[in-house]
């Protein structure tokens, strides 16, 4: 596949003329409770508030079981946290629409349409005429490094091709907000992390707010501007730590570099240490 | 070598239905009995009821009412199934109705419904309906129930409602679910036209069959049968060729993942 050129001349320009960040979504002492099966009830996320601004790459780091992932469907408007309140620009978030668009882990793909078809659902259900949506999502689809694959359906498709597609349908109805659930997370090592770069490589175009989960702290690290490090069950924050690597990021060059290697080193320390997590009730 | 095979197993079906004719004709040779007319003589009455105009309308009358039945039948239960299989109340509500009708046999019915209906169309449609529906509504609801969460999520931030959810993902995402009940329901389907017209003697294929069985023509009773076992043969073939060009993306077969990150 083509990889888009690293547009390093524009970059720093467009890095030091930033306006002055504004808050995109704002999550206000969420917490939220399961019923789970008897009487019993789950505490997964606990009396969260942050901040996330506009164009910011933000990672959500933590252990499975943390309520990562809850905190993300309720910024999706897909789950309704038990207490608190998240907003998007300033307007409380009361359910799932095309200003935040999620990619899956699963990829959730439809299965009976083309990876065209795809592509092209979020904007034929936005309005747009036939060959406009056509023209705009094979643009995507070439972005993503899948041209020659608009015919395919889903099932002939790697794991990694069908995050490819998942990433461009989301992408093509211009959501202002990338949710990001663990995307790569059933992905190989070697997918993984050339889909990180095309990632990366795409989102220095346009720097969309992206709010990402998973539990790699390489990626967290690699990707982000801020990571907010959450602890165990009940899922509180633990740290914001902000990520101040240059950009465009090279993962050959940040691998070597000693500030990323210390970051890396420091989150996984934060992992690790559970006493704050055992001394909860 | 290829091609011999292949043309082996195209065949099989043929064969297997040669080899079935040829166990009847011998048995039938061999016990020499008036209620087992020989294959031969069987097959021999098939153009003569087909050539005969009342039989051919008797029999297009059953095949109307077996496709209104099945039609009507689909129409009710597609959706009645998806909605069960996306809402909790639909199904707690739906669920107890459906297993009171489900061991009961459909033609078992068929006396009660002719009480309210009378012996004409109605009441053939309706035992057929009933027959179709619970195969249909049972795999519709397993079809909706099984839908990835995360595609309707999908849907949903793409700003789709709620009913256009259940219409443009639900549906299609347990289309090949719907087509396995609907294959089921239309073999029910032939199953109930035949019998309502055994039950409710009018006019049908069934009518044919049980009148000349009535008066020992049996040559005709077996090839009504064979007619309706060819009825159901051609049915399902072309059913199954029309599932095929609309689910091709679910076939198994269609599993060829590209070596490409």
């Amino acid at each position: 596949m083509k990889l888009l050129p690293l547009r390093s001349d524009i970059q720093v320009e467009t890095t030091q003329q930033r306006e002055p960040a504004t808050a995109m979504i704002e999550i206000d002492r969420v917490s939220q409770i399961f019923q789970t099966s008897g009487r019993q009830s789950h505490l997964a996320l606990s009396d969260i508030s942050l901040t996330i601004e506009d164009g910011a790459f933000v990672s959500i780091l933590g252990p499975s079981g943390c309520g990562k992932s809850t905190l993300l469907y309720i910024v999706g408007g897909f789950v309704s946290p038990t207490k608190g309140v998240a907003a998007m620009m300033g307007r409380p978030i009361t359910g799932p629409g095309p200003d935040r668009g999620p990619v899956f882990q699963e990829f959730a793909l439809f299965p009976w349409k083309s990876v065209l078809g795809n592509v092209m659902y979020g904007p034929l259900q936005q309005g747009l005429k036939s060959a406009e949506a056509e023209a705009q999502s094979r643009a995507l689809i070439e972005m993503v490094g899948l041209k020659g694959f608009e015919h395919f359906y889903p099932k002939e498709l790697s794991g990694g091709m069908k995050q490819r597609v998942a990433l461009a349908r989301t992408l093509a109805y211009h959501p202002a907000v990338l949710l990001m659930d663990e995307p790569f997370g059933a992905l190989d090592a070697h997918t993984r992390t050339r889909l990180q770069n095309d990632l990366l490589n795409i989102w220095e175009r346009d720097r969309k707010t992206v709010l990402f989960v998973t539990h790699s702290v390489d990626e967290a690290v690699y990707l982000s501007d801020k990571v907010v490090v959450m602890t165990r069950a009940p899922g509180r924050i633990k740290q914001l730590v902000d990520i101040h690597l240059p950009r465009p990021r090279r993962r050959s060059e940040l691998l070597l570099d000693s500030h990323y290697q210390r970051y890396v080193v420091d989150i996984e320390r934060m992992i690790d240490d559970t006493s704050e997590d055992e001394l909860r009730p | 070598m290829m091609t011999a095979r292949d043309a082996l197993s195209r065949s099989a079906p043929f064969l297997a239905c040669l080899g079935l004719l040829g166990i009847w004709q011998l048995a039938a040779l061999a016990l020499k009995t008036d209620s087992l007319p020989t294959a031969w003589e069987a097959v021999r009455a098939v153009p003569s009821i087909l050539g005969d105009k009342e039989s051919l309308v008797n029999i297009l009358a059953s095949l109307r009412r077996m496709a209104i039945g099945f039609g009507a039948g689909v129409m009710v239960s597609v959706p009645l199934g998806l909605t069960m299989g996306r809402s909790r109340g639909v199904a707690s509500f739906f669920n107890p109705l459906l297993m009171i009708i489900y061991p009961v046999p459909k033609a078992a019915l068929m006396p009660i419904i002719m009480l309210w209906l009378g012996i004409g169309d109605v009441a053939k449609i309706l035992v057929i309906f009933l027959g179709v529906s619970l195969p249909v509504i049972y795999h519709s609801f397993q079809g909706a129930k099984a839908v990835e969460e995360k595609m309707l999520w999908s849907g949903a931030a793409m700003g789709l409602s709620a009913a256009q959810r259940m219409v443009r993902i639900v549906l299609p995402a347990a289309l090949p679910e719907i087509f396995t009940g609907c294959r089921t329901g239309l073999v029910l389907a032939l199953i109930t036209m035949v019998t309502s017209e055994m039950i409710a003697r009018q006019s049908g294929a069934g009518n044919i069959l049980f009148n000349a069985l009535d008066m020992g023509q049996y040559d005709t009773v077996y090839a009504m049968i064979i007619i309706v076992g060819a009825m159901g043969i051609g049915l399902d073939v072309a059913f199954e060729s029309l599932r095929r060009r609309l689910v091709r993306w679910s076939e198994p077969g269609f599993d060829i993942p590209i070596g490409f990150a």
